[in-house]
């Protein structure tokens, strides 16, 4: 196989700079998942649609399955392991344990995140509005229900 | 009832932090030192014999580490009986659907071991192929094994009371035809296996697995080392709906990789690969003919189901038994006869499904209504009518010590308001009901029991070991909450040990939903076993009798003298220097009859108590689009005891969101020649959270008198009961029974253009 020409890039996640060199169409997952083992960013269907892969760039959830790591360049990343506060959860990962969100988990790192992202731009989202965020993030197990509960608890009327 | 700290509590679990904060590990998460990848060429025929492998090329490419064929085996036959030995993990004389594994390789990275697949050079004769029901019975067909006559793999028949009389002093007799054709688990995880083997030749694995004793036996036999050198590690499992039971090639294939290579080896499938290649569900024919009294009562009931097992047996026998025995709980049928038939056609291995047999619950359930409009009598009062009740026997000689059937339907049924709302709704507006039944285990042979050990330490706490496993659903709290209970501890002093065949002794495995009732009992009584031993030193020491004392807030008290109380850590150490035993064990065997068996002998106690539900959906159609808008939705099931509700309620949720939504309005395999069309996540329409309606949950609770604080299962009964409600909703609302599912838009629409133009 001809070898592909190596790309230098930096990345800065979870506020970590990472410099690494990569061929150009390592996608960001890959980088995430292989190279720098934050594994709790996860592979479930590969094509963008599931929402397991989703990870934080500039606040926005994106899909790192369909992301090329070169294309991340200069912009700010957040994992699933970003957001904790040492041993403390943050309170969208609490809420999730609290209200049952989370079953088998393989879901809830793309969630949680595109649930980050919603209370950020929108304190006070109706339940429809939550319904919407989170209808990219794919869940076999729970029929939703508990993580919409729980991300209700999170907005301003409820806190 | 007995006040308990723990048991009957919303708690939160033990397990789910560590998944919120991604450090969970999947199998498809694990790393290990000089790790290849491991990667597995398929068949791309329907059926064909293996002339020649050539595998020359690929072992030559820098970089490939091993590559494995048949020729590395010793072509085991794998079957989950001795009557149903049919797959090799690597086949060594056909292939007989397109996905079969053929050949595999380990490579130092991904597109390495993929170039080397497209190295090995296969010679194959292709054989015609079926690839329907009707095909494969068709006389002279190919024929896909030497074994099984005509294709078909498995026939179960069951005869009970007098059937033709029955018919005879039947009012009103009705004979339809329900079918659906094959769902996908769809379970988040991509199956995933990691394995390496130590200096001593010992293997170590990882893989989701709904038990991973069941994988380690079928491993022993196949690499020929024995059963304590095969450790089928604990990992978390991204969710298994009966998916994850049996052992997988690909579980094989991996350890034969890494014993050739002498590496750790890895293998992650694609969402592909996941839904064609471990196991789908199966597709099914139902002919049923149910005569009734002019109550609505059943007086007789023939079915004959033919179920499309594709092109290996899997749990065949259990598969075609299963949709059929769970209705002859659910509903009184003192005279039935079932003819269940598994036929091989040249598709995907087929396995058994957390909601199986959607064609055939909805059928007996929508005869039901259809029987019911016939006499003037509704829907949800045909079910109280027909609903099992305790005490009662089935048709196949179960004792059903507990049921709550007639208060989930009642329940259900006032807090939908079936009263105001049936028959009394706007044109396109319906409402339907659905009941089902479940089992709590049944007969497993060497592996139906389950045991555990606990062990104490000096400070007090306690380490659980058990082979109960996790699939999601919340068990390792399960076994926690329980511990914690009967020991006076908080969850936090109960470390677990489980799933993990190197130290965790026999369990069935998170199969037959008997995790909670066989699994939950063994820990209870090692639990006691222990406390017993801490009771004898405490009641010395106080000069009390052991009935006097409780174990609370990690002490031993003594009753109604809350002067005398004594720290669980002081008992242990007292146990200690005397040099006397303090670990405890437990084992459960449920009360199954073990002579019952699936084909030859399918009479007897089945399972030692049963699971029972109802779901009530209201829904609106729109009779321009056919889509269907799911306004509410009711879920009842009988627990037996709901051990954490929350728990509980979730299972009733994920239930009704798979096999109604899912199941009934959008999730089906499409097929060309063999091939899935639509095997991705754009492909297969599993529901979303937009998609879901507000579930009303109502846990009925008949105190079991043997599951663990009287429990039984958490929710499979309500998945179970989904579909038939959402299609008896969607019949009721267009006016027309439909009898194949599922019921997508153009299906609907055709039956409403059909019902304007009679």
């Amino acid at each position: 196989m001809k070898e592909m020409k190596q790309r230098a890039i930096t990345l800065t996640i979870n506020d970590e700079i990472q410099k690494m060199i990569i061929p150009p169409n390592r996608t960001l997952l890959e980088v995430l998942r292989d190279d720098l083992h934050l594994t709790g960013t996860k592979e479930s269907c590969g094509e963008g649609v599931c929402g397991s892969c989703t990870v934080l760039v500039d606040g926005q959830p994106t899909r790192s399955c369909l992301t090329l790591a070169v294309a991340m360049e200069g912009r700010k990343i957040t994992t699933i392991e970003g957001i904790a506060q040492g041993d403390k959860l943050h309170p969208v990962q609490e809420a999730f344990v609290n209200y049952h969100g989370i079953q088998c988990g393989f879901c809830s790192p793309g969630m949680i995140l595109t649930a980050y992202a919603l209370l950020e731009e929108n304190p006070s989202p109706t339940e429809e509005e939550i319904r919407r965020a989170i209808s990219g993030n794919v869940c076999r197990c729970t029929g939703y229900a508990k993580a919409v509960e729980a991300i209700k608890s999170l907005t301003e009327e409820r806190r | 009832m007995e006040q308990f700290t723990y048991i009957g509590k919303d708690m939160k679990r033990v397990d789910t932090a560590s998944k919120a904060t991604g450090e969970a590990l999947f199998a498809a998460d694990l790393t290990f030192p000089r790790m290849l990848v491991g990667k597995v060429l398929r068949s791309p025929h329907p059926h064909a014999r293996i002339l020649a492998i050539d595998t020359t090329k690929a072992e030559k490419l820098p970089g490939v580490k091993a590559v494995v064929t048949a020729k590395d085996t010793c072509g085991d036959r794998w079957g989950v009986f001795k009557y149903t030995q049919d797959q090799q993990f690597l086949p060594t004389e056909k292939v007989r659907y397109v996905g079969e594994e053929v050949a595999a390789v380990a490579a130092v990275d991904e597109d390495t071991a993929l170039e080397a697949l497209s190295l090995i050079e296969v010679q194959y004769d292709i054989l015609p192929a079926v690839f329907t029901i009707e095909e494969a019975l068709a006389p002279g067909a190919p024929q896909l094994h030497e074994f099984y006559e005509n294709n078909i793999n498995i026939h179960v028949k069951i005869d009970v009371g007098e059937v033709e009389k029955g018919f005879s002093e039947s009012y009103l007799i009705r004979e339809d035809i329900f079918q659906a054709p094959e769902d996908a688990y769809f379970q988040g995880e991509p199956y995933a296996v990691a394995a390496q083997f130590d200096h001593a030749g010992n293997l170590e694995i990882w893989m989701p697995n709904a038990g991973p004793h069941l994988k380690a036996k079928p491993l022993s036999n196949v690499l020929k080392i024995p059963l304590n050198k095969v450790r089928v590690r604990k990992i978390t499992i991204g969710g298994a709906f009966g998916g994850r039971s049996e052992i997988a090639p690909a579980d094989v294939i991996c350890a034969f990789l890494a014993r050739k290579a002498k590496r750790p080896v890895k293998i992650v499938y694609t969402r592909e690969e996941n839904t064609v290649c471990t196991r789908q569900a199966h597709s099914m024919v139902t002919k049923i003919k149910t005569g009734v009294d002019r109550e609505g009562r059943v007086k007789a009931r023939d079915i004959v189901c033919h179920m499309d097992g594709g092109a290996y047996s899997s749990t065949g026998p259990i598969a075609v038994s299963v949709p059929f025995l769970c209705m002859e709980q659910a509903y009184r049928m003192d005279n039935v006869r079932y003819n269940g038939y598994r036929v091989l056609t040249n598709k995907p291995i087929r396995g058994m499904f957390r909601t199986h047999g959607r064609a055939f619950a909805c059928g007996v359930d929508i005869q039901l209504d259809m029987l019911g409009a016939e006499l003037g009598i509704d829907p949800l009062t045909m079910r109280l009518r027909n609903a099992r009740q305790t005490g009662d026997y089935t048709p196949t000689k179960s004792y059903v010590a507990s049921c709550g059937m007639t208060e989930c339907i009642q329940k259900t049924g006032e807090r939908a308001g079936w009263k105001e709302k049936f028959g009394k709704l706007p044109p396109y507006h319906g409402i339907g009901i659905g009941c089902n039944s479940v089992q709590t285990g049944f007969p497993m042979g060497i592996r139906g029991g389950s045991q555990a050990f606990i062990k104490l330490n000096e400070d007090g706490g306690v380490t659980v070991i058990t082979g109960v496993v996790d699939n999601g659903q919340g068990n390792d709290h399960m076994i926690v909450q329980i511990a914690a209970e009967e020991l006076g501890l908080t969850p936090d002093d109960v470390q677990l040990i489980n799933a993990d065949t190197e130290v965790t002794p026999s369990d069935p495995g998170s199969y037959s939903m008997c995790e909670t009732f066989i699994g939950g009992n063994a820990v209870r009584l090692a639990a006691q076993d222990v406390k017993k031993k801490l009771f004898k030193i405490a009641a010395e020491f106080f000069g009390v009798r052991e009935d006097q004392l409780v174990a609370k807030k990690r002490k031993i008290l003594v009753l109604n003298d809350p002067e005398k109380s004594m720290s669980i850590a002081k008992a242990v150490r007292i146990a200690l220097s005397r040099n006397e035993s303090i670990s405890g064990e437990g084992s459960y065997w449920p009360n199954v009859d073990s002579k019952r068996e699936w084909v030859k002998n399918p009479f007897g106690q089945l399972s030692e108590t049963f699971s029972f539900g109802a779901v009530i959906v209201e829904v609106r159609v729109d009779p321009e689009t056919g889509q269907v808008e799911v306004l509410e939705a009711w879920a009842a099931q009988d627990v037996g005891y709901a051990l954490n509700p929350k728990v509980i309620e979730g299972q009733f949720e994920g239930g009704l969101t798979m096999g109604g939504q899912g199941g009934m309005l959008s999730e089906f395999l499409q097929w060309h020649e063999g091939r899935v069309l639509n095997p991705t996540q754009l492909g297969y329409l599993v529901p979303l959270a937009i998609d879901m309606p507000k579930i009303h949950n109502i846990i009925v609770e008949t105190i079991d008198p043997n599951g663990p604080y009287g429990a039984k299962e958490a929710g499979m009964s309500v998945a179970m009961s989904a579909a038939q409600a959402y299609s008896g909703a969607i019949s009721n609302a267009i006016g027309v029974y439909l009898k194949e599912f599922p019921l997508t838009p153009d299906v609907i629409l055709k039956a409403i253009e059909e019902k304007e133009h009679k």
